[in-house]
């Protein structure tokens, strides 16, 4: 049977089999038989592992751990992409299309969030629907901010750019895959089952007393964790361990670095956001008080919780965007990346610096007075390392040969964007000013400044850059072009209007607010619908020239890092004998410099009679 | 320096030059009612003045070269092998250091012993959040209202605010006096203003509480009214209110009362509750 079918067929029997058990459970107790919450968690989690056993654990893996062959993989052609293919290069086109087709449907919502919000009463949705529409918009972008490009570029890229022929587990990175469709699920189920009031970040009490739709949300984030610490000690344990032959660490593609410093922090927090999750599940249907007060809970613990690893998944959205748009600067400016051990030595010093700086998202949460002050304190230093990527950026800019191709557009836009969301953040970050701006349109404006102006634009600059290497075809770059400009302006005249909506009392997740804004509003709905409009470009270009594109070479851009050596599409084990890596890829202007050879595939065995 | 370096520095400085000059003139904050408004406004503006030649360093930097150093169509040369500068890179280092430092004390730990210092108790008001309304205490008067529409308060007069919640996170902010802080069920959290300014919610609809926590359908509309009264005016509104709050009428002062009607029935049914709340429209 199909993979796909037979994992739905499986989940469900899960499901069955959890909620039975749950029904048995609570009659050998004396309880009644049927209670809503625990049959959600009971019957997800059966669901879910019989899902994954569906897909391919079974076949590929568990069958091996009671002594049965598994399954020989004789998938081929488009079929693998619904299969369980252990293909790097599979799996990340898998994530980038069902990550990406997640990013058009959550940019739906902010639509209908926009229409609400062009004018100041109720339009259309009632409360409960605003809300719910806000919060999935919400909860989809983060999600999608924080595994599109390690899950996409990160599995396709990295194993090619450090000389291998796969990442170190293969069955493992096709496990982190399909745990994805099962958060889509998860997701239209939260909408199904009421939908929920706390946004994206879930905030107890309310998360463990609203509408059963905010489990839905707690399961999901729980999910989508999993994926993420697997995938990343995937790629930690490929860049230590295959890398090739004179790929030593200085030599390594700045991209890598991005994407390890990404790894380093998904591995090492993402286990307090589902520890979050599973203590609001746990007061909601255990009995359990971790965050009620009035059973010696605290509803504020649920927050530091939360934000120790939601501030990290920042960099995490925003790192791996930096090391794309460094990586695009620098191979069309065709010059060398300016600063390269500065920068890398910045994106490692956000990485440590971004433990320690979660409770600014609390300077008004009611903390004990002082406990402002350091995180203050850490939250303005952790600029300086930010400022090392801008000087890389700007030093490679600088007397380079320009080619304003639609990649180098994204990459610059992502400096530009983001220079006016890290600024916007040092003004959250002093305590006095955070006492009037948390909680506003400023804070909306600063996050989608630094999360889509800076991540998202870094995606589609990836996008756009590998677009050629991966489906073997060329994008029209006219409509590149277009599409660029297009998301560019409508992305600027939507947010830029945000920071002055906050300051003149604006408070976010309203959908009521001031008469007196709604000028203003209904110029960022209309920016905001025009921003939307842009990504029917995209979408249009993207499938006519995966189709129908003029074939691309191995290296159209004139790029070195390895993945350019190969041909486009790779073959199946990307390099037909081990490369051999000479020196960094940025040896720009200087006649002969090589960052590898690829060497010839080994003759083959002289025929015997 | 050659000749691009001289006109970049150009451009940074007339941009600098211009951009702080919008940023000490434009009226960019609504009308501020409390000594801590001028404390944040003041730190708002510094931080500006400070970003303006950061952000047109690197702007400067930035368009010149999109501008200047574009390669001509089907030029495929490559540029200078510059790996680097550390002599720059160690200033550019050293330089957002400072700022960073320098911001921390100043308008950071500044401002925060600004506040501390406006902080006092000549008048204290309880307020509770509920989904959702505000029921408001003054304590020093023997006055308490629910479901409350407006608060008043003395100019001039150091007020706390003694916070809490009876459900689910709330905060109070009042826009005009720049300050905020979260109602948090099981404890007390105090917030403390200095009105300076005369005036009300007609006057200026950012004199108001909005709660500014996501606590669920009634959030928006979540809001009370705030009046900033002359001592003598103050006495009067607290003794018409008494006599509102003793005698039960919610008329003539309009106290208190149903804020948007559609708040009805939505909402949490009690702690481990996990069947949805019926919604109403």
């Amino acid at each position: 049977m199909k993979p796909v079918f037979k994992g739905i067929l499986w989940a469900l029997l899960g499901v069955i089999l959890g909620v039975a058990l749950l029904v048995v459970i609570r009659l050998a107790f004396g309880l009644p038989a049927w209670k809503a919450g625990p049959a959600v968690v009971m019957g997800y989690l059966f669901g879910l592992s019989g899902w994954l056993l569906g897909v391919g654990v079974w076949d590929y893996w568990a069958r091996g751990w009671l002594g049965r062959p598994n399954k020989p993989y004789t998938t081929t052609g488009w079929r693998r992409y619904f299969d369980f293919d252990t293909d790097h290069k599979v799996i990340g086109i898998q994530y980038g299309v069902l990550l990406v087709v997640l990013f058009l449907i959550a940019g739906l919502l902010a639509m209908v969030v926009r229409y609400e919000l062009m004018r100041p009463g109720r339009d259309l949705l009632n409360s409960a629907e605003y809300n719910t529409m806000m919060s999935l918009h919400g909860t989809t972008m983060v999600f999608v901010a924080v595994a599109t490009i390690m899950g996409a570029f990160g599995n396709y890229l990295v194993p090619i750019m450090v000389g291998a022929d796969d990442m170190a587990y293969p069955r493992l990175n096709a496990l982190s895959f399909w745990f994805v469709p099962p958060v889509g699920i998860l997701l239209l189920g939260a909408a199904l089952a009421g939908g929920y009031d706390t946004g994206w970040t879930g905030y107890t009490p309310l998360a463990s007393l609203t509408r059963m739709g905010a489990m839905f949300y707690n399961l999901a984030f729980l999910t989508i964790g999993f994926s993420s610490i697997l995938g990343s000690i995937n790629i930690i344990t490929t860049v230590i361990t295959m890398r090739a032959p004179g790929l030593t660490w200085g030599r390594l593609p700045i991209f890598v670095w991005s994407i390890l410093g990404t790894a380093a922090l998904s591995m090492l927090f993402t286990q307090f956001v589902g520890l979050a999750m599973i203590m609001t599940i746990l007061d909601r249907v255990a009995g359990f008080s971790f965050f009620d007060p009035a059973r010696g809970g605290n509803p504020i613990l649920y927050q530091h919780v939360f934000w120790f690893y939601s501030h990290p998944a920042v960099y995490v959205m925003i790192l791996p965007a930096f090391g794309i748009a460094l990586e695009i600067i620098s191979h069309f400016a065709r010059k060398p990346l300016f600063a390269y051990k500065w920068a890398v030595a910045g994106m490692l010093g956000v990485v440590v610096m971004s433990a320690i700086v979660w409770a600014h998202h609390m300077f008004t949460a009611g903390l004990e007075e002082k406990l402002a002050i350091p995180f203050m304190i850490s939250t303005e230093l952790i600029s300086v390392p930010t400022g090392m990527v801008f000087l890389a950026a700007l030093g490679t800019l600088w007397h380079g040969r320009l080619n304003l191709k639609t990649p180098m557009l994204f990459a610059l836009a992502v400096i530009f964007n983001f220079l006016i969301g890290g600024i916007t953040g040092v003004f959250l970050s002093d305590v006095p000013v955070d006492m009037h701006l948390q909680d506003t349109y400023f804070v909306v404006a600063h996050f989608h400044y630094t999360i889509v102006g800076g991540g998202i634009f870094g995606l589609f600059a990836g996008i756009y850059y590998w677009f050629p290497k991966m489906t073997g075809r060329m994008y029209n770059e006219k409509l590149g072009k277009l599409h660029f400009w297009w998301m560019f302006l409508g992305f600027n005249f939507t947010f830029l209007p945000m920071f002055w909506l906050g300051i003149n009392g604006m408070n976010r997740r309203i959908a009521d607010y001031m008469p007196q804004l709604g000028g203003l509003n209904m110029w960022v709905s209309m920016a905001a619908f025009f921003l939307g409009a842009s990504f029917i470009v995209f979408v249009y270009n993207m499938v006519v020239s995966w189709v129908r594109g003029e074939q691309a070479a191995a290296n159209p851009w004139g790029a070195r890092t390895l993945e350019w050596l190969i041909p486009s599409p790779p073959p199946l084990h990307n390099f037909p004998g081990a490369p051999r890596v000479l020196d960094d890829p940025y040896g720009y202007g200087v006649p002969g410099a090589v960052h590898a050879r690829v060497a010839p595939a080994p003759a083959p065995a002289p025929a015997s009679d | 320096m050659n000749r691009d370096g001289v006109i970049v520095t150009i451009l940074w400085v007339a941009m600098t030059a211009i951009g702080e000059w919008l940023a000490v003139t434009a009226r960019i904050m609504p009308l501020g009612a409390a000594e801590q408004a001028a404390v944040i406004d003041e730190a708002f503006t510094l931080l500006l003045v400070l970003a303006v030649p950061v952000a047109t360093l690197v702007l400067a930097f930035f368009f010149y070269s999109i501008l200047r150093f574009r390669a001509k169509d089907g030029d495929s040369e490559d540029g200078p092998p510059v790996r680097g500068n550390n002599a720059l890179a160690l200033v550019w280092v050293l330089g957002s250091l400072i700022l960073a430092v320098y911001i921390i004390f100043n308008p950071g730990l500044k401002g925060i012993r600004e506040l501390e210092a406006s902080q006092g108790a000549d008048l204290v008001i309880q307020i509770e959040g509920v989904q959702w309304h505000w029921n408001v205490r003054y304590p020093d008067y023997d006055l308490s209202y629910d479901r409350a529409l407006q608060i008043a308060l003395p100019v001039d007069t150091r007020v706390r605010f003694d916070i809490t919640s009876q459900d689910v996170l709330h905060s109070v902010w009042i826009p005009a006096f720049r300050m905020k802080m979260d109602a948090v069920p099981g404890r007390v959290t105090t917030l403390y203003v200095t009105p300076n300014k005369v005036g009300d919610f007609s006057m200026d609809p950012n004199l108001r509480v909005q709660c500014a926590e996501l606590c669920g359908t009634g959030h928006p509309l979540m809001r009370m009214d705030v009046r900033v009264l002359e001592q003598d005016e103050f006495q009067e509104w607290i003794q018409e209110a008494r006599e509102q709050a003793m005698g039960g009428g919610m008329e003539g002062m309009d106290m208190s009362g149903e804020m948007g009607g559609e708040m009805s029935g939505e909402g949490m049914s009690g702690q481990g509750a996990d069947d949805s709340a019926k919604e109403s429209k």
